[in-house]
C-alpha cells in the first residue's frame, strides 16, 4: 500500500516543480517551494517519527489518541530527500522541471537505490533520464560493481554480523572490555560493508540501465580526521545536508559552530526515531567543532596518530548507534573502559578463526587508488591483470555469494531501516 | 572482448539458475534436513495481496534452489577458510531469528491460526556454540516463560485434583558446557527451572531434574551431534522424578546395557560443521527388565493402532534416537508386566522419549501423548483409564514457548477420540521429520 504514498509524493512534487518553474523569481515560487518541502517533511515526520513524537509528548502530556504504528514506508527517508532537493534546485534555478510525469516517477522510484540509497539528486541524472548510453563497457563495469557489492554484503558484512550478535547482543554484564571493543570493531566492519555493499550494488545495477550514480563511499576507514571520515562516508547524505541545511544556515561564514551542531543533530535523527541517534549526531557535532578549533595542532601531528584517533572515535561512536536503549548503552560504555570480567579466550579463537578474513577486510578498507595514483606503474600492471581476470573473479564472487545466501537465513541490509 | 565475456558470464548465471530451477525435478523431502520441502504455492489474488504467496514462493525457491545441496555442503568448508582452527576450537553458529520455515498443519488450519515448525527447528532456534565438535544452544531459558509453563501445569492440577501432576523439564545442554566461561548458562538454566518450581501451586509436583543432572555434570549428559539428551541424562531425570514421586528408582546395573555407535544427529544436519561430523556420538542405553506391549494410535480419531515394544533396536544412523518409543507418535499406550494398578499419562516432546522408557518399571499402563501431534482429548483418556499420575516430560524449549504451552493446555479440551482397532499391525519407527511439530515462529524464538 505504501506504493501509493510514493506515487502521491511523486505527483505532488512533479506539480510543485512545474509550478515553481512557472513562477520563477516570484513569491509564488518561494511559497510553492516551501509548501512542497513542508509537505515532504510532514510525510516523513508522520511516518518515520510519529511513534517517537507520540511517546515523548505523551510522556509529559497524555494524548487522547492511540500511538501511531511504527510501519516505515519503503525508501521514504531516501526519496523524501530526493524530492526536496528537486524542488529546491528548481527554485534556485539549477535544474529544469521535469515535464513528463512518467520520467519523474521513474526518477523517484529507481529501484536500484530506493531502499537504502545513495540519495540520487535530480541534477545528477537529469540528462540521463532523457538519454542514456548503454554499451558493453558500462554494463561490464556495472556487473563488476554489482558482484563486488554482493560479495561485500554476504561474505563480509553478514560474517561480521554473526560476531556482532555474539559480542553485542548478549548479557552485557558478562562481557569484558576486550569483548566490548571487539564487538564494536566487528559492528564497524558490518556497517561499512553492508551499506557500501548496497551502494555498490545500486551503482552497478544503475549502470546496467545506463545511469551513473555518484559514489557514496570513498574508503572511510582510511580517514585522518572525523571531518575527513564524513567526507568519505555516506557522501550523498553529507552533501545533501551541506547544500540544503549547512550552507543556507550560513556555512562557515557565520554561526559556524551552531551550523555544525544543527546539521549533525539532524543527521543523527535522520538515521532513526530515537534519542540515541540524536546523541550519536551530537557526538559528531562536538567532535567536528573540537577538530575545527584544534586544527592548528592536529595538522602537525603525524598522519599515523591522526588516523588512529579517528578510528578510535569512529569505532566508539558505533556504540551510540547500536544501542537504542540508554540503560544498555550506559552499561556497555562502562564496560568499554572497565569490566570485572576476564577477557574471553573466545576472542582469540574468533580472531584466529577469522584471521585471513580479517586481513582481507583490512585490505579492502585501504584506499589503494589513492596510494597508487592514476599513472603509477603498480596500478597500471594490476589493472591490466585484473582486466583480464575480471570475468573469472566476478563469477567466483557471485558463486561464493550465492553459496552463502543459499545456506543462510534472512539478513536484511542495515540501512533499509533508516 | 573481455567485457563481453564478463557480461555474458554474469547473465548466464543470473538467468541460468532460474531456468535450472524450473527444469530440474523437485524432491518432496530432504533426508539430510529431516523435513518436507516447500511446495510450489498456488497463486490467488487474495494470497498475493496479503503477501502469503510471495513468502511461500520464496520458501519454495529456497528449498529447491539449483545445486542447493552442493552449496550447503560447501559453505562450512568455505567458512573454515576464513582463518586457522585449533584443536580446542569453538565457534558460533547463528540461527537467524527473522526467517523460519513455517508450515501450516492442514488439519488445524481451519480451527485456529497456529503455525507449525518441525521438530528439527523447534529444538535449537537461537545461537549455537560449536565446541570441539559438540553443539550447544546458547540459551538458558526465561523465568518469565517458566511462569507461564507452571501456570499451565497448575491448571491441570486444579482441574484434575485426583491426579498427581509432575513437572519434569529438561534443561538445555548449555547448562553443562565443559568450559568455565560458559558457566553462566548453567546458572541461567537453573534460574529458569527454579522459576517453574516457585510458580507451581495446587499440588503440582516439581521434579528437580537440573539438580540431579548437575550432580553428574562431569558425565556427558547430552549428545554433541544431536539436540537431545543422552539416555544417561534422561536416566538422571528419571531418578529426579522417582525422588519426587516417592518411587525407588531402578539402578543402571539392574537394567540391560546396550550401545549404538556413530550417531550423527540433527545438530550436524543443521550446522553442517565438519568438526561435528568428525565427532559422532556413541549412545549407551539401558533397557529395564520389564516386558511391554505398546499400542500406537494415529493422529486423530480411530485410525489403526499398531503393536510394538518401546525399544527399537533397529534404529541407527541419523535416526538412532528413535530407538526410544520408535520416535514421536501422537498417542501410544504402553502396557507393562508390572501389575501394580498404577497408570500414568506422559505429555512429552521428543526429549521425553528417552525418559519415558524408564517409567515402565513403575506403571502398569502408560499413555504417552505427544504434545505437538496428538489431537485426542486428554481429559477423556484420564477419565476412561483411571490415570493416577500426569507427567509433563518436555525439553526446555517446549516449556519456554507460548505456542507449545498453549498446545499442552489445549490437549484437555480438544475433541479427538482414540480407539484401538482390531487389526493391529507391526509399526515402523516414526521420524520426527515426517510429522509436523507445533510452534509458532514467534514462539520458537524465545
Amino acid at each position: 500500500m505504501w506504493i501509493f504514498l510514493m506515487i502521491f509524493t511523486a505527483f505532488a512534487n512533479y506539480g510543485a516543480g512545474i509550478f515553481i518553474e512557472k513562477h520563477t523569481n516570484t513569491k509564488k515560487a518561494k511559497a510553492g517551494m516551501i509548501s512542497a518541502v513542508i509537505l515532504n517533511l510532514a510525510l516523513l515526520v508522520s511516518f518515520k517519527y510519529g511513534g517517537f513524537l507520540y511517546d515523548n509528548i505523551n510522556y509529559w502530556l497524555p494524548l487522547p489518541f492511540s500511538r501511531p504504528s511504527n510501519t516505515l514506508p519503503v525508501g521514504i527517508s531516501f526519496y523524501t530527500f530526493m524530492v526536496i532537493s528537486y524542488v529546491v534546485d528548481i527554485y534556485r534555478g539549477e535544474i529544469k522541471a521535469q515535464r513528463s510525469p512518467l520520467n519523474f516517477l521513474m526518477f523517484i522510484s529507481l529501484f536500484q537505490h530506493l531502499v537504502a540509497g545513495p540519495i540520487v539528486r535530480y541534477s545528477q541524472i537529469e540528462t540521463q533520464i532523457q538519454t542514456r548510453t548503454v554499451d558493453w563497457a558500462k554494463i561490464s563495469d556495472g556487473v563488476t560493481r554489482f558482484c563486488v557489492g554482493l560479495f561485500k554484503k554476504v561474505a563480509i558484512a553478514n560474517v561480521a554480523g554473526v560476531l556482532v550478535d555474539k559480542y553485542l547482543n548478549t548479557q552485557l554484564y558478562e562481557i569484558s572490555s576486550y569483548e566490548a571493543w571487539f564487538g564494536l570493531v566487528m559492528f564497524s566492519i558490518q556497517l561499512y560493508f553492508d551499506f557500501s555493499g548496497y551502494s555498490d550494488m545500486a551503482i552497478g545495477l544503475a549502470k546496467l540501465f545506463g545511469f551513473d550514480f555518484h559514489e557514496n563511499f570513498r574508503h572511510p576507514y582510511a580517514a585522518v580526521s572525523v571531518a575527513d571520515f564524513y567526507r568519505r562516508w555516506h557522501i550523498s547524505l553529507g552533501k545533501f545536508f551541506r547544500d540544503y541545511v549547512y550552507i543556507p544556515l550560513g556555512g562557515n561564514r557565520k554561526y559556524h559552530d551552531r551550523n555544525i551542531f544543527v546539521v549533525w543533530f539532524l543527521t543523527g535523527f535522520w538515521h532513526g526515531a530515537n534519542w540515541n541517534f540524536a546523541l550519536w549526531g551530537t557526538y559528531f557535532g562536538v567532535l567536528m567543532v573540537v577538530e575545527k578549533h584544534l586544527k592548528g595542532i592536529l595538522d602537525h601531528i603525524p598522519r599515523f596518530f591522526k588516523h588512529g584517533y579517528t578510528l578510535v572515535l569512529i569505532v566508539f561512536s558505533r556504540a551510540l548507534f547500536y544501542f537504542t536503549d540508554f540503560n544498555q548503552l550506559g552499561y556497555f560504555i562502562g564496560n568499554l573502559f572497565y569490566s570485572k570480567n576476564d577477557a574471553s579466550s573466545g576472542i582469540l579463537s574468533d580472531l584466529t578463526a577469522h584471521s585471513l578474513w580479517f586481513i582481507a577486510v583490512v585490505a579492502m578498507c585501504i584506499p589503494w587508488d589513492e596510494i597508487y595514483g592514476q599513472n603509477h606503474k603498480v596500478r597500471i600492471k594490476t589493472e591490466r591483470v585484473y582486466s583480464f581476470a575480471r570475468p573469472i573473479v566476478n563469477v567466483a564472487l557471485l558463486i561464493i555469494a550465492t553459496m552463502l545466501l543459499v545456506n543462510s537465513t534472512f539478513n536484511p541490509f542495515l540501512y533499509t531501516r533508516f | 572482448m573481455n567485457k563481453k565475456v564478463n557480461v555474458i558470464c554474469f547473465l548466464v548465471i543470473i538467468f541460468g539458475l532460474p531456468v535450472v530451477l524450473l527444469l530440474v525435478p523437485k524432491s518432496k523431502h530432504s533426508i539430510d534436513e529431516k523435513r518436507d520441502l516447500a511446495v510450489l504455492p498456488t497463486f490467488s489474488r487474495a494470497n498475493y495481496l496479503n503477501g502469503t504467496w510471495t513468502k511461500q514462493l520464496d520458501a519454495y525457491i529456497d528449498d529447491h534452489f539449483p545445486f542447493r545441496k552442493t552449496f550447503i555442503s560447501l559453505t562450512p568448508v568455505f567458512n573454515q577458510s576464513f582463518g586457522f582452527h585449533f584443536n580446542n576450537d569453538e565457534r558460533l553458529f547463528v540461527v537467524n531469528k527473522s526467517k523460519k520455515k513455517v508450515k501450516i498443519d492442514k488439519e488445524r488450519e481451519n480451527k485456529d491460526t497456529l503455525t507449525y515448525l518441525n521438530e528439527f527447528e523447534e529444538s535449537f532456534s537461537g545461537s549455537l556454540l560449536i565446541l570441539n565438535g559438540c553443539v550447544y544452544p546458547l540459551n538458558g531459558g526465561s523465568p518469565k516463560m517458566a511462569k507461564s509453563f507452571a501456570q499451565m501445569v497448575n491448571e491441570y492440577a486444579r482441574n484434575f485434583p485426583s491426579l498427581r501432576v509432575f513437572s519434569v523439564v529438561a534443561p538445555h545442554s548449555s547448562a553443562f558446557i565443559p568450559v568455565q566461561k560458559y558457566s553462566k548458562y548453567n546458572s541461567q538454566n537453573k534460574r529458569t527451572l527454579l522459576a517453574i518450581k516457585e510458580n507451581l501451586h495446587d499440588g503440582a509436583i516439581f521434579s528437580d531434574v537440573f539438580e540431579e543432572l548437575n550432580n553428574h555434570s562431569k558425565t556427558k549428559l547430552y549428545f554433541g551431534t544431536d539436540h537431545h539428551w543422552k539416555p544417561i541424562g534422561a536416566y538422571y531425570a528419571y531418578v529426579a522424578f522417582c525422588k519426587s514421586a516417592g518411587f525407588k528408582y531402578i539402578e543402571l546395573k539392574d537394567m540391560i546395557p546396550k550401545v549404538k555407535y556413530n550417531f550423527v544427529g540433527t545438530m550436524y544436519q543443521y550446522t553442517k560443521d565438519p568438526s561435528v561430523k568428525d565427532h559422532p556420538d556413541t549412545m549407551e542405553y539401558w533397557e529395564p527388565r520389564v516386558t511391554t506391549d505398546a499400542v500406537y494410535f494415529g493422529k486423530t480419531g480411530t485410525t489403526k493402532s499398531i503393536k510394538s515394544n518401546v525399544f527399537y533396536s533397529s534404529c541407527s544412523g541419523g535416526g538412532t534416537y528413535s530407538t526410544f518409543l520408535g520416535g514421536d507418535h501422537p498417542l501410544m499406550r504402553i502396557t507393562t508386566s508390572i501389575k501394580n494398578g498404577r497408570r500414568a499419562v506422559v505429555i512429552k516432546n521428543s526429549m521425553g522419549n528417552a525418559f519415558t522408557v524408564y517409567l515402565i518399571s513403575h506403571y502398569e499402563e502408560i499413555w504417552v501423548v505427544d504434545l505437538r501431534y496428538s489431537k485426542q482429548n486428554l481429559a477423556r483418556i484420564i477419565k476412561e483409564n483411571k490415570i493416577n499420575d500426569l507427567i509433563f516430560a518436555v525439553g526446555m524449549y517446549a516449556a519456554m514457548s507460548d505456542g507449545t504451552i498453549g498446545m499442552m493446555r489445549r490437549l484437555a479440551t480438544q475433541s479427538g477420540n482414540y480407539k484401538e482397532s482390531e487389526n493391529s499391525q507391526d509399526p515402523k519407527p516414526s521420524s520426527s521429520e515426517s510429522t509436523p511439530a507445533v510452534l509458532t515462529e514467534e514462539d520458537s524464538l524465545k
